[in-house]
């Protein structure tokens, strides 16, 4: 075989003499120990560099530990006054009385969990049926300019959703909406009264109230819920669809049967974050819930949130209990957003490593 | 005439190494010798018991079908393994008589004498000037006049300086492929190595580019040791002095380059390279 | 009716439903958006930037929040940064196959999510309590924790993007760690940590809860960190909740402000990281 004649040979051939001015800038052999030996003093002190800064990233990574162990630690230690005074009972109780120095839970933390519940109700549902449109109905060159729209809308402060909800928002549901919904579930000419119901949108037509605030947080954690369940509607494989819309498969059956099921993880870990997001809200919340910690069977009626309640209270709160109150809202309110976040996590964790 | 029969069983290799050397290559120094080299990706034995010898200022190319440990092998020689946890290497390698897998070993000084050019072309998010005097900055105090000399050696050296003198300035990602590739070429050549290790240099190439990359390596080798790897058998054979074959993690034979190619000494050397498998 | 015509209807419905939710979504945001700039547009002056926020009653300006709002965050991005950057480093380079980097992932989620009002009783637990007054430190410090998050997450998530072979490169030149991260890592993925950066302070533009408790407010002009500094959320949040007109129309000026200024950032983020994936 002549694959021993190389280009190289015929390189030789043409251009002889090329590399020698090269040669002498390249020597080679005896200078590779005096190089090496100048090369480790230098290294050595690169090395130096290189530990220290290996060092200053760990510590950063640690700060950031640091900072949440913090915060679980200055929570509980701002709240032990609180929990030796009331103990577990402050979990249920209603009243609130910064005079006597009573103080219960019960009202911030129904509130906090009806009005997220709320926003999740109309959230979801509007979030993925928008993340439906999408991804399947909606027309390409549309696509971009609503996904950025919905992120811009997620992008906006709460407190802007507060003063919306104060100003305009409230006014109109307290001349519209909730009159209607008051007449129509209590007294109403078909069907007379409607049991649960009634109770449930019953009193005066505040504008403000639980209702109000949840319909509040709904517009803002639904871009969240949006965006995630798009993301995930996105990864589902097409194959999959294709293969459902071959046998024949109409829209809404290839969403239904084959990407819901699919995305259903990564969908339930997006809602958990919208839900993390809605607890933990303050100031869309705080200018339309009223400030009544009472509970009330009537979601038309004011109330409060544990973020609300820290709001408004605390830089008032005078005496120690009354402050170890408030921070003890601060700590129930933290560990359940943490649970809620945790178990987004895990679930999201689920999904990543199923698709990649 | 061979039969496919005694492919992959599990016979070892016979021992062509130490005793062929001694034809070949008597009077040739060794620069970097393997000795008894195993290799584990995490409990998954990749390398088994590898001997071979890169001779100083010779081509040696390593051959063999995917997944038979050619690229592993060469990764050990400037142990960049090392970035990787659970990745492991038994056995001892020798640069100039001393072990560079021992405990204690700076790897930068290593990896500075004994370079490597990838299969992708990898240039730098830096000016093409940048890309080249960024390695030379690190060792050495230049003078401004002197470190454009010396990158101008270096482009000079792998045989891209005419291309791109009007535009040192210019982004490396903005040549073509094998400009790119050559760029990494001078980057390498650069930081003066001893060892010149290519981990298949043109198999994202154009022919074109191929064989200018070729051409660099006949030049290159004599100023440096150089292994190859590539699973393209007509390129072993047009550049390299030495080739060894290596099949499923083993080393199965290691010869001159003539002689492999015209009568090798185990059966499935020749069949791989009749191209009965691969 | 024949089972096919049924299951036409429903996909029908469903789909109408789907635009009807889409129109209704994104309603919602012309809706806010138009109210806001109705409302706080025409009260754009010049005297907004000019003047001092006023006593109830009286006309004024925003000044003293629009500084003070610039000072904290400033600072914030100042502290919270490079914590973010050097964090994020160590958990997609040198730690990352290390266990503390899979904890340190998982509190970081926490914390980018946790409520920001539990951050400003934190801060006010460890610096204002302890120093006996609000002051501009403690809400920059409370600001700062909630943008360390947002940079180590990007900052992670652009290194990890770095491909193997571009280290690899580097190092087999014999860089040290540390420079192959500051001269090729970091330089691959400069538009995406600046991406992050931008999307920190366009987080912190609008938080409130955390400076309630921390830096306060100030009536007049201030830039006195270690007293308590006017800031725009927080001047909103009183003068909204306020019965007077004069004070209710500076906070839709504010709101305007703020939202124009988050939209700005985040349209400027976008625009880099897009142009960054066409380089």
């Amino acid at each position: 075989m002549a694959l021993g004649a190389s280009a190289a040979d015929a390189h030789r051939m043409r251009e002889p003499g090329r590399n020698k001015v090269v040669d002498l800038a390249i020597s080679d052999g005896g200078v590779a120990g005096w190089v090496a030996a100048s090369r480790s003093r230098i290294l050595r002190r690169l090395r130096l560099n290189d530990a220290f800064f290996r060092h200053l990233t760990r510590s950063a990574a640690v700060l950031v530990l640091l900072i949440l162990s913090g915060v679980i630690i200055a929570l509980i230690d701002g709240a032990i006054p609180a929990i030796r005074a009331f103990g577990f009972d402050f979990l249920i109780e209603e009243r609130w009385n910064p005079v006597t120095e009573k103080f219960g839970a019960f009202a911030s933390i129904y509130g906090t969990l009806v009005t997220s519940f709320i926003a999740m109700l109309f959230a979801v549902p509007f979030g993925l049926l928008i993340a439906l449109f999408l991804t399947e109905l909606c027309p390409m060159w549309l696509r971009r300019p609503i996904g950025i729209a919905i992120e811009l809308l997620a992008g906006v402060p709460s407190i802007i959703y507060g003063i919306w909800g104060l100003f305009v928002f409230a006014p109109f549901l307290q001349r519209t909406l909730q009159p209607t919904l008051i007449d129509f579930f209590g007294d109403n000419p078909w069907f007379g009264t409607i049991p649960v119901l009634s109770t449930l949108f019953e009193g005066p037509p505040y504008g403000i109230g639980m209702l109000t605030a949840g319909l509040i947080l709904a517009v803002m954690v639904l871009p969240f819920v949006t965006s995630i369940s798009r993301d995930v509607f996105e990864a589902v494989p097409a194959v999959l669809k294709e293969a459902a819309y071959g046998v024949g498969c109409t829209t809404w059956e290839v969403a239904r049967y084959v990407v819901l099921p699919y995305a259903r993880v990564g969908v339930i870990g997006g809602i958990m974050l919208g839900l993390g997001r809605a607890l933990g809200e303050t100031m869309a919340v705080t200018f339309v819930i009223g400030n009544a910690h009472r509970v009330t069977a009537s979601i038309l009626a004011p109330g409060t949130t544990i973020s609300a309640t820290i709001a408004n209270e605390f830089t008032e709160a005078v005496g120690t209990l009354y402050t170890s109150a408030l921070i003890e809202l601060g700590l129930i309110l933290f560990v359940i957003t943490f649970i809620v976040l945790a178990a987004a996590r895990y679930m999201l964790l689920r999904i990543e490593r199923r698709i990649g | 005439m061979s039969s496919m029969a005694n492919v992959g069983t599990a016979a070892p290799p016979p021992p062509t190494v130490a005793a062929r050397q001694s034809d070949a290559a008597g009077r040739l120094a060794e620069k970097v010798s393997v000795r008894d080299l195993s290799f584990f990706y995490g409990e998954n034995r990749a390398l088994k018991a590898i001997n071979v010898s890169l001779y100083d200022r010779k081509v040696t190319a390593f051959i063999g079908p995917s997944g038979c440990g050619k690229s592993t092998l060469l990764r050990i020689l400037n142990r960049i393994y090392d970035l990787y946890p659970n990745q492991r290497a038994e056995g001892e390698v020798l640069l100039d008589g001393k072990n560079i897998l021992a405990n204690g070993q700076d790897l930068n000084l290593l990896r500075a004498r004994i370079g490597m050019v990838f299969q992708k072309p990898t240039p730098f998010p830096m000016s093409i000037y940048e890309n080249i005097a960024f390695g030379v900055r690190l060792y050495e105090r230049l003078p401004r006049t002197e470190l454009d000399a010396r990158v101008e050696t270096a482009l000079r050296r792998a045989a891209i300086w005419e291309e791109v003198k009007d535009k040192l300035h210019a982004n490396g990602l903005s040549l073509s492929g094998g400009q790119q590739q050559r760029l990494c070429i001078a980057r390498t050549v650069a930081v003066k190595p001893e060892v010149i290790l290519l981990d298949e240099p043109c198999s994202a190439l154009d022919p074109i580019s191929t064989a200018k990359i070729e051409e660099l390596i006949d030049e290159l080798k004599d100023d440096y040791t150089i292994a190859i790897v590539t699973h393209n058998m007509q390129q072993a054979a047009r550049v390299s002095d030495f080739t060894a074959f290596m099949y499923l993690g083993e080393l199965v034979e290691f010869d001159t380059t003539s002689k492999m190619f015209t009568t090798p000494a185990d059966r499935r050397t020749q069949d791989y390279i009749t191209g009965r498998f691969g | 009716m024949s089972l096919y015509f049924r299951r036409r209807i429903r996909n029908i419905i469903v789909l109408g439903l789907s635009v009807g939710a889409t129109v209704i979504g994104l309603g919602w945001l012309v809706m806010i958006l138009g109210e806001l700039v109705y409302e706080g547009f025409s009260g754009l002056s010049v005297a907004v930037f000019t003047e001092m926020t006023p006593p109830p009653g009286s006309d004024g300006g925003l000044l003293n929040p629009i500084v003070g709002s610039l000072m904290l965050t400033t600072l914030a991005v100042a502290i919270g940064t490079p914590i973010g950057i050097l964090a994020g480093t160590y958990m997609a380079e040198y730690g990352k196959y290390a266990k503390l980097t899979i904890v340190v992932r998982f509190v970081n989620d926490i914390l980018l999510s946790a409520p920001s009002i539990v951050v400003g009783l934190f801060v006010y637990e460890i610096m204002v309590a302890p120093m006996g007054h609000f002051s501009g430190w403690a809400g920059a410090v409370a600001l700062a924790i909630i943008v360390v998050p947002v940079v180590v997450r990007t900052t992670e998530d652009m290194l990890t993007l770095v491909p193997k072979e571009l280290r690899e490169a580097a190092t087999a030149l014999g860089v040290p760690r540390a420079h192959v991260i500051r001269y090729v890592s970091y330089r691959a993925v400069q538009a995406g940590l600046v991406t992050g950066v931008l999307l920190a302070i366009a987080r912190i533009s609008g938080e409130t809860a955390p400076l309630m408790f921390t830096s306060l407010n100030n009536q007049f002009f201030s830039v006195d960190l270690n007293g308590q500094i006017a800031s725009l959320p927080y001047v909103i949040f009183q003068f909204a909740s306020s019965a007077y007109p004069e004070w209710q129309k500076l906070a839709w000026i504010g709101a305007l402000i703020i939202t124009f200024a988050v939209l700005a950032l985040s349209i400027t983020a976008r625009v880099l990281a897009s142009s960054r994936k066409s380089s």
